[in-house]
């Protein structure tokens, strides 16, 4: 199977992660209105609309930016990189390992996300309401929202996807995309149907897992791609010694089970997926073991921080609950207040958007 | 009565003929000289009598060849007659390691070879750590008494590749880790009897014999000369059937000789060619000359003719027919030796025949074989990586040669002939019959092509048959001397248990031995019997399997993953907020029980 020649993992996941993004925040959207505007059906249809025209425009422009770039990158910028590409895919294999770990880390939030959609756009609506709905500007508020937050997916994903873009052929990223938007698209519709929160963050924990295990095998192969130009130079090779290695650092030197090998497609996959090579170094053991270490030891540390801040919480909370009834309702429903608090909670990445169309907020710094 | 005097004529004739048979005897000083043969870079040599290149030695069938070598060098030497049977002779045939140790700085080796059965073009060369490459090696030439052919005057004609770095240094570097594909070192240059610009004068109409060696430690060279014909008459030793061409390969070893009439005038002076063939090399820097050229001057002052480009025409040596017929016979023994290169358990690119390296013994292996006595016969007193081969006395042995390489080999059996049998495309396995010629692809199946080097192209086979007529121990071997230092060699036992009553080695070689701490008795090891702790033996190929170094990395890279995504999960696990609410909850309510017992405890 030479399917990993035509489809690539890291950039279908990529994909499949910011179409997602913007599915839920789309279809949060969507089922907001039909909430909200149910006597008002004409409303609801025209605001309906302007959500699903946004999202479109949104969409078109990011996908023929993220084209044009793919295009122009792998025309131009793979010639600049050919005499030293180990060295340039070894680099960018860790850059993407970097964005891959911050992303997959981040999805495990999408709940929270969803809540803190809602608690805008009730705040925003409110909002409306007070100045009076049918006002000109505020018309097209749910035109621009969709519109902006699709954008903003869309160029994230192609600032993704050219990091990962040095690793994968040309040739291998539209069946990625699309299967990946395509899924993106039925988790979204999924939400839309109302699935409860919890079978999906099941669903965004298995994701992240998976890109988790991406990560790591990218920073094998990255290790081993500098290792192979630097063995390459020192034994002058003409081309077809790609098959050697460096005996002096060697841990394991398979005769079969080489992902190189385009007749072994089974271990292609374990080489996209898992990072796997019948070749391994210390250098690439070390850095396959580390990097998990070092994921383990962040996610201990915001974990441990996540709990001393909810301690604290729930001890003021208890306070209030004792000693100010009334003040109560400030700290408690209010989502909005919710994810302020939770924003401290995670560390101070983000601002807060007090209104729906100024800045964009960045979701995935929760 | 008187004798007749016919009888008295014929005696009178045997006896000028025994007269005939000198013995010429050569002072050899090896020593080590400067030169710049190519005249591009000088650089230390290995000359002879303080001159290089090495003068050329001559002699007439019958002769006894004498040569008093001396090693004024600073490592240890050996001389190898190529070509020569060494009838009854094998401890004078020079390999080192096979039939003598070498001889150290200082001492002296006299070689005693006997030239009967034997006319033609032959060379010698040195047989211990490529010493030839650095310029150790001679034109050897036997003449006939009555040559087969007539012609006016001959001419040696020597190929050679050559290098600005010593053999050692190119070596180390080959043999090493940094050279897994095993690249052979590619020559600076190449030169005609050891220099360039040599020249040969041609007085026309006369014919011309053009002794044409190749003494190169890699290279193929295509012979051709412009505006010339020529007719081979002479391969290996092997005087054969006037053969027209205008062009052949000569590989590393290889002699051919060839008659060219001379033109009828003098106008012109002509190029003769030996163009180097890339495909030998790894890569082709660009400033090696491939084609090289001498010149066949007939006038000083003639302008050259125009240079022609061969198209290097396919040859086929076993086409050629021996003028003196030996018929061939069915094999009683026949081995199918598969060559090939690997990578192996010392991460260095090594030579097989059959999964095994040659590595020389520690006991040279002819006195291995006249010290054990019964156990001579028995393969494996010679080491585990001598690869002994045992042939009974007048046995017709046969060899299959499988040349499961991307390169071509230029193979050599020492002490011998050997009839080119048959060749064909791909591997044999042994599992059929073997495809020898016959009369319709071969017209002189019946009187096979014989001689001592033969080339086997990539991807091919060839099979080689010779009666075991000549006791003694004789290295088989790629002539391309990196692949014999890369272990691509089989050491051939022959008649073993004939050896002691036919050969007999001067004690002063098993001096030179004890000197240099080699022993010369016993088996591989130096030990009696089978017992072969201490043998040299060399690395397996590389087994591509995981070693237990391996097995523990995998365990802990799979460990890592799993804790890290148990991590994640727990990581994800939203109970924050509860816990933190449920910890108060039981703090709340022990201080509601302290509290209560305190009230209790203070009333």
């Amino acid at each position: 199977m030479a399917g990993t020649d035509y489809f690539s993992i890291p950039i279908f996941f990529i994909i499949f992660r910011e179409t997602t993004e913007a599915a839920i925040i789309v279809s949060v959207l969507l089922s907001f209105l039909s909430q909200v505007l149910t006597e008002d059906p004409a409303m609801k249809k025209r605001l309906s609309r302007q959500v699903w025209g946004g999202t479109a425009l949104g969409l078109t422009i990011s996908l023929a930016i993220g084209a044009a770039f793919i295009v122009v990158w792998n025309k131009y910028g793979h010639n600049l990189w050919a005499s030293s590409e180990g060295i340039w895919v070894g680099c960018f294999s860790l850059v993407a390992v970097l964005m891959i770990t911050v992303m997959g880390v981040a999805m495990l939030r999408t709940t929270q996300m969803q809540e803190k959609w809602k608690g805008k756009l009730s705040k925003a609506m409110d909002a409306e309401n007070a100045r009076g709905l049918g006002n000109q500007s505020r018309r097209y508020a749910l035109f621009i929202l969709p519109l902006i937050t699709v954008l903003r997916e869309g160029l994230e994903a192609i600032v993704f996807i050219g990091g990962v873009t040095f690793t994968e052929q040309a040739k291998a990223i539209p069946a990625a995309v699309v299967v990946g938007v395509f899924c993106g698209l039925l988790v979204g519709y999924i939400l839309y149907r109302g699935g409860n929160g919890m079978s999906l963050h099941r669903f965004f924990i298995g994701s992240t897992c998976l890109l988790l295990l991406l990560a790591a095998g990218l920073v094998a192969k990255g290790i081993a791609s500098f290792e192979a130009y630097t063995w390459a130079k020192k034994i002058h090779a003409q081309g077809d010694d790609s098959a050697t290695y460096d005996p002096r650092v060697n841990v394991w030197g398979l005769k079969c089970c080489d992902p190189n090998n385009n007749n072994a497609g089974g271990w292609q996959l374990f080489n996209a997926i898992l990072g796997w090579s019948n070749v391994a170094s210390i250098g690439t053991i070390v850095g396959y073991i580390l990097y998990w270490l070092v994921v383990i030891a962040w996610l201990v540390y915001m974990k441990l921080k996540r709990r001393r801040a909810a301690a604290s919480r729930a001890a003021m909370e208890d306070l209030d609950a004792t000693e100010f009834v009334g003040e109560k309702q400030e700290i408690g429903t209010d989502s909005s207040t919710h994810s302020d608090t939770a924003k401290d909670l995670e560390g101070d990445r983000i601002e807060e958007t007090p209104a729906l169309d100024s800045n964009p907020v960045d979701l995935k710094k929760l | 009565m008187l004798p007749s005097f016919k009888t008295f004529a014929a005696a009178l004739t045997l006896l000028s003929a025994a007269a005939q048979a000198a013995v010429v005897t050569y002072n050899w000083n090896i020593t080590y000289v400067n030169a710049n043969p190519d005249g591009l870079y000088e650089r230390r040599v290995i000359g002879v009598n303080g001159v290089f290149p090495p003068p050329p030695i001559e002699v007439t069938v019958n002769d006894t060849l004498v040569i008093n070598a001396i090693n004024q060098l600073d490592v240890p030497t050996s001389l190898h007659a190529h070509g020569l049977f060494q009838v009854g002779n094998n401890q004078m045939d020079g390999p080192s390691m096979v039939t003598q140790c070498p001889f150290p700085p200082g001492a002296n080796f006299t070689y005693t070879i006997p030239t009967v059965n034997q006319t033609g073009t032959y060379w010698i060369h040195g047989h211990n750590l490529g010493q030839y490459v650095d310029g150790l090696r001679a034109p050897l030439i036997i003449h006939a008494i009555n040559e087969t052919y007539t012609y006016d005057e001959e001419y040696t004609v020597a190929f050679a590749d050559w290098y600005h770095q010593e053999h050692a240094p190119l070596l180390a570097f080959y043999l090493s880790i940094y050279n897994p594909s095993g690249a052979e070192p590619i020559p600076q240059s190449g030169l005609i009897n050891q220099m360039t610009n040599a020249t040969f004068a041609f007085v026309p109409g006369k014919t011309y014999r053009l002794r044409v060696i190749n003494m190169s430690a890699l290279s193929i060279f295509h012979f051709h000369i412009d505006g010339h014909e020529f007719d081979i008459i002479e391969v290996d030793g092997i005087d054969v059937q006037k053969a027209n061409v205008t062009t052949f390969p000569i590989a590393a070893a290889q002699r051919y000789s060839v008659l060219v009439t001379a033109k009828n005038s003098t106008s012109n002076n002509y190029l003769i060619h030996g163009d180097m063939d890339p495909m030998m090399y790894d890569v082709v820097p660009p400033n090696l000359v491939l084609n090289i050229t001498g010149t066949i001057v007939y006038a000083p002052d003639a302008p050259l003719a125009p240079i022609e480009y061969s198209d290097w025409a396919a040859f086929e040596d076993a086409t050629l027919v021996p003028v003196l017929a030996q018929p061939t016979s069915p094999y009683t023994t026949q081995n199918v030796l598969t060559a090939a290169f690997y990578l192996m358990t010392d991460y260095t690119n090594k030579a097989v025949f059959n999964d095994i390296t040659y590595v020389m013994p520690k006991v040279p292996s002819l006195y291995t074989a006249l010290s054990m006595g019964n156990l001579s016969s028995n393969p494996q007193v010679y080491g585990p990586n001598a690869h002994a081969l045992i042939a009974s006395h007048n046995e017709w042995f046969e060899i299959v040669i499988n040349n499961d390489d991307t390169g071509n080999h230029p193979f050599h059996l020492h002490g011998h002939v050997f009839q080119i049998v048959g060749r064909s495309e791909g591997l044999y396995d042994g599992s059929t019959p073997y495809p020898y010629y016959d009369a319709s692809t071969n017209p002189n199946y019946a009187n096979p092509m014989r001689r001592d080097t033969m080339l086997v192209p990539a991807g091919t086979n060839a099979a080689i048959r010779f009666q075991a007529n000549n006791p003694g121990v004789w290295f088989f071997h790629c002539h391309i001397e990196w692949h014999l230092e890369a272990g691509l060699a089989i050491t051939l036992i022959e008649a073993p248990e004939v050896m002691p009553s036919v050969l007999t080695v001067d004690p002063q070689h098993y001096e030179q031995c004890a000197v240099q701490g080699i022993p010369y008795q016993g088996n591989a090891a130096g030990n009696a019997g089978l017992n072969l702790t201490g043998a040299n033996f060399g690395p397996s190929i590389l087994p591509g399997k995981f070693t237990a170094k391996g097995i523990v990395a995998l365990v802990f890279t799979i460990i890592a993953a799993l804790l890290g995504l148990v991590t994640v999960v727990w990581y994800a696990h939203d109970d924050d907020l509860a816990l933190a609410q449920a910890s108060l909850a039981e703090a709340a309510e022990k201080n509601k029980a302290a509290a209560e017992s305190e009230e209790l405890s203070s009333l």
